[in-house]
């Protein structure tokens, strides 16, 4: 018993160290938005601002629409995981439950087509949205967010694990119509997982870079992180200010996730909560 | 009769989905393919139909040579590094689930992946600077020799390996947990009356049973590996104070042949060979750990 | 209840949005600059025409070069949305005008371009395509060598090196070490690293020096390589001799405009826009400029307008190209970025007097060259891909002292730049 609890410590240690490091590089990113330029060279470089200076903020929130910017972002990222959650959910347990040839074949091309990396596809993607006159609108954006082979992947083996056939032909002996049963029955317990999907979904459309730079070419059509960007000049990189645009940025997203987490976790655990 | 209104709703509920996914997923990649066939200069009207040229021209060019190398060296080593050490991670935080501190291992692994990439990089950038870098500060203190991160050839691709490593290993975990956490708990406690210990159940029971998670993550992993661009292009940015050796990798090269060259038909067929690549591998995975089920 | 209030607010929020979204309806221009430090100057002018223009809204969107390049390559193919003003230096414009993706200006600015009064010709051929201006000049990017006076003082240095063998004597003078021998402060700061084509310019300004051009014009009008000769030898053993054997400089140190702001190297080549970095981030500083020993690169960037807009709009944003070549806005320009305007007959004294530093860039020496990159499609290309095989040579100690295997790293480059040509037609005899 004593063991045992030593080598729980012993993990704790580990994990809690472990975390910790992950964590540093972002930590310095934090501490460096609050250095003056002069402490920024000096050697050896310290972690704590010796003489914290918010020169570096204010000049960030004076000299850009850093505002304007997570409002495209948070427009976007939602409307993403909206899109994605409900495409993500009739797929994956259409895939899960009804196995058709065809429909095999369709989950086939949707796994295959994640192995494509976005970037392949990008640019007749953008004569497509540049066709529809969308540069520059969060639709535009949207255009490359919309679906997730991924989210198909995990509703559908969520729907393996913890939706029992039984459940579904008790269902239709019972003469609930098909909609009916997905919406009834398989949604509730699909929430979990839907749940968890939809914050990955809103992050992955919250750091998009290389589509959002191309699509969005007007400063009030950035999404954040082209706007972040633009700290990046040819010439020169202010460290202080980039790392503070970025804490801006970074403080509040670490902090909805953390939020988020908990439904998160809840949710991809009562999956796994049945047996 | 049953089984045929089944079929009809399975189409059309499919439907929607599979329309969207022919219209931003398949169309695009079918236009990549035709584009690497033909000479675009991106401006001009007219786009020749040119063969395989494209192609064979490629195999010719250095560039593009040491890209699809360093390409490989960084997709295989962030999955080296990421998958075994994920699946540990996540089997050591699902054994501590009940622990107080389980949420911050959760989150605190996960947070990377989450944070934007420009600042992000900005960060291990300024960890691996030469001369005002934390990296050779720390070396220094304990003795050792600093080293030049971003600028030797072979620390420059590592740095790189690191950094993704960094954002992809959260994403693995997550997925690994979920795994965990669907695993039958019955089988864990017979192998417990049985008298095997976290390290053997972890070796002999999860290993196996995670087999089709693993395999998804890899593959992931592999390919967002294969994809690896942003991280490169911050870390040799031009930033006048520090810029580093550029590490050419395969997006930044077609990037670079169709924004900068204005050669669209090549870069496509560039992108036609990280497909194939891609593809190739994802499907020797499959087969490997098929055989391996098999026995 | 709760419906109707909900209703109601929703409906006031669309009410109050259209009013916000009227005065939008006024006439607009954006400017795309791949100069972030010019951002400010774009304002200026905009606020400059507030008396013409009341209504006029200026986006000026000034992002990194190579996204600028980027967003330019797809917008213009694809159609901009509202009139725009876009800044691209010649060379890379003539690509756009064979297509005819760039409009030919109103007749009374291509009167003001062509007007020898106000531009050289130069500056118009960079502005032209066979014989027709397309754009307006703005501004050049020009070298000379920068230096670090307490640095040159205490090396016991009093004058600006003024051969290229001087260079060499003078960075290892200047350099300073720490107990190990390893440079602390670079004694000259050369480009090493990085990616894009910037490795390949600085080399091209070195090796020009030395009396060579990375390509020359052919009897036929077309260009061939012309670096793996004397010229291209001397500049690349230079730099793998200061790199590997003298050690005044390494791969890993801090460089260019932020190293010498900070102390940390003694002298480098640059543009004039390091004087207004300089004024801004290192006021302290004290340092002068030299020309260089035989001449100097002369960049020059353009004003275009293309755009989807009516053509109220258009003519505005050509104003706005005319206005920023008023001479109030281009001393403001010199004073304030320190970009050096190309305009002829503009008095900049009252700058380049209480600013000596700009002494080396407007009065250089009787005789003093300058080559400028050619208006030819695939110059990027050629560049990049000189300057992958460059850096890879910096950094390779096994050249130090061979110039056998120095030339073999110019000759593979040589064959390789002439495909490119090769391919795209424009291999000369």
């Amino acid at each position: 018993m004593n063991r045992r609890r030593r080598t729980d410590l012993l993990i704790d240690l580990g994990l809690g160290i472990f975390g910790l490091l992950m964590l540093t590089p972002l930590i310095m990113l934090v501490a460096n938005a609050f250095k003056t330029p002069e402490e920024m060279l000096s050697w050896p470089p310290t972690l704590i601002p010796r003489d914290p200076t918010l020169d570096n903020l204010t000049s960030v929130l004076n000299e850009t629409p850093l505002l304007s910017w997570i409002g495209n972002s948070l427009a976007f990222a939602l409307l993403s995981t909206l899109a994605i959650v409900a495409t993500s959910g009739i797929a994956g347990y259409i895939v899960a439950k009804f196995p058709f040839r065809t429909i095999n074949i369709v989950f086939a091309l949707f796994l295959a087509t994640a192995i494509v990396p976005f970037e392949v596809y990008m640019i007749p993607l953008y004569f497509q949205v540049k066709q529809l006159g969308l540069l520059n609108t969060v639709p535009g954006l949207l255009v490359g967010y919309l679906v997730m082979s991924f989210g198909i992947f995990l509703i559908r083996q969520n729907v393996l694990a913890s939706i029992p056939d039984e459940l579904i032909e008790a269902a239709r002996i019972d003469g609930g119509g098909e909609m009916w049963i997905f919406w009834h029955i398989v949604l509730p317990l699909l929430r979990g997982p839907l749940a968890a999907l939809a914050v990955l979904a809103f992050f992955q459309a919250w750091t998009a870079f290389a589509w959002p730079m191309i699509v969005a070419t007007k400063r009030s059509a950035y999404t954040i992180e082209v706007g972040l960007a633009l700290f990046q000049t040819g010439y020169t990189v202010d460290l202080g200010r980039l790392s503070a645009a970025s804490a801006c940025v970074l403080v509040p997203s670490v902090l909805a996730f953390v939020l988020l987490r908990r439904n998160f976790v809840q949710g991809v655990a009562a999956t796994g909560m049945k047996e | 009769m049953l089984r045929r209104r089944r079929w009809r709703f399975a189409v059309m509920a499919l439907l929607p989905t599979f329309a969207i996914f022919a219209w931003v997923r398949l169309y695009p990649i079918v236009q990549t393919l035709n584009l690497s066939l033909h000479d675009w200069n991106l401006l001009s009207k007219n786009k020749p139909f040119v063969g395989l040229s494209n192609f064979i021209e490629l195999f010719g060019d250095r560039l593009f040579l040491t890209a699809l190398g360093n390409t490989a060296i960084i997709a295989f080593g962030v999955m080296l590094l990421t998958i075994p050490s994920a699946m540990v991670l996540a089997g050591l935080i699902h054994y501590r689930t009940r622990s107080r501190f389980a949420g911050f291992y959760e989150t605190s692994v996960f947070i990377p992946h989450v944070v934007s990439l420009v600042p992000a990089a900005m960060a291990w950038k300024w960890i691996f600077d030469a001369k005002l870098g934390p990296l050779n500060a720390l070396i220094t203190r304990l003795g050792g020799e600093p080293q030049s991160w971003l600028f030797d050839p072979y620390l420059s691709v590592l740095c790189v390996i690191i950094l993704c490593s960094w954002q992809a290993l959260g994403y693995a975990v997550l997925i690994f947990l979920v795994g965990f956490r669907n695993l039958p708990t019955s089988v864990y406690e017979a192998a417990r009356l049985d008298g095997a210990s976290g390290i053997q159940s972890f070796r002999f029971l999860s290993v196996p049973l995670l087999k089709p998670i693993t395999l998804y993550v890899s593959v992931v992993t592999l390919i967002s590996g294969f994809n690896v661009y942003a991280q490169a292009f911050v870390l040799a940015s031009d930033a006048q104070g520090a810029p580093g050796r550029l590490v050419r990798v395969l997006v930044l090269d077609m990037l670079e042949n169709s924004f900068r060259n204005y050669r669209v038909g090549y870069a496509a067929a560039e992108a036609v060979i990280l497909l194939v690549i891609v593809l190739v591998l994802t499907g020797a995975q499959f087969a490997l750990l098929r055989e391996r089920n098999g026995r | 209840m709760h419906y109707t209030r909900n209703l109601r607010g929703s409906l006031l929020g669309a009410a109050s949005l259209m009013v916000l979204a009227l005065p939008a309806a006024a006439q607009e221009v954006t400017v795309w600059s791949g100069y972030p430090e010019l951002g400010p100057f774009y304002e200026h002018v905009a606020e400059g025409m507030n008396a013409k223009y009341p209504d006029l809204k200026v986006n000026v969107e000034p992002i990194a070069l190579r996204e600028h390049e980027k967003r330019v390559a797809l917008g213009i193919t694809s159609g901009l949305e509202g009139a725009t003003v876009i800044e691209l230096p010649g060379s890379t414009a003539s690509r756009y005008v064979e297509n005819d993706l760039l409009p030919v200006p109103p007749q009374d600015v291509v009167d003001f371009v062509k007007d020898p009064a106000n531009f050289g010709p130069f500056f118009v051929d960079a502005a032209s395509n066979n014989g027709q201006v397309y754009g307006v000049p703005l501004f050049r990017g020009q070298g000379a060598l920068f230096y670090n006076t307490e640095m040159f003082e205490a090396a016991g240095l009093t004058e600006p090196p003024k051969t290229m063998e001087e260079y060499t004597e003078y960075a290892e003078k200047l350099t300073q070490r720490d107990a190990d021998g390893n440079p602390t402060v670079s004694g000259w700061s050369l480009r090493l690293s990085g990616g894009g084509q910037g490795i390949a310019e600085k080399f091209w300004i070195n090796m020009f020096q030395y009396g060579g051009n990375v390509l020359e014009q052919t009897a036929d009008g077309k260009w061939k390589a012309d670096y793996a000769n004397e010229a291209g030898l001397k500049a690349l053993r230079q730099y793998i001799d200061l790199v590997q054997t003298k050690k005044t400089v390494t791969v890993e140190m801090p460089a260019d405009a932020e190293a010498f702001e900070r102390g940390q190297t003694a002298m480098f080549i640059r543009e004039s826009w390091v004087i207004g970095d300089i004024a801004a981030k290192a006021p302290d500083l004290k340092y002068a400029t030299a020309p260089l020993p035989v001449g100097s690169i002369a960049l020059p960037g353009n004003l275009y307008v293309a755009g989807d807009a009516d053509d109220a709009d258009i003519r505005a944003a050509w104003d706005f190209v005319l206005a920023t070549n008023e001479p109030d806005n281009l001393v403001w320009l010199l004073a304030n970025v320190g970009w050096l305007p190309n305009r002829s007959g503009v008095d900049y004294s009252s700058v380049t007097d209480s600013v000596p530093q700009f002494a080396a860039f407007v009065d250089y020496p009787e005789g003093y060259k300058f080559f400028t990159l050619p208006s030819i499609g695939p110059i990027e290309e050629v560049l990049t891909r000189l300057a992958a095989a460059l850096s890879e040579a910096y950094a390779d100690p096994s050249l130090a002292g061979d110039d056998d295997k120095i030339m073999a790293v110019l000759q593979r480059a040589e064959d390789e730049t002439n495909a490119i040509l090769e391919r795209e037609g424009l291999l000369g005899e």
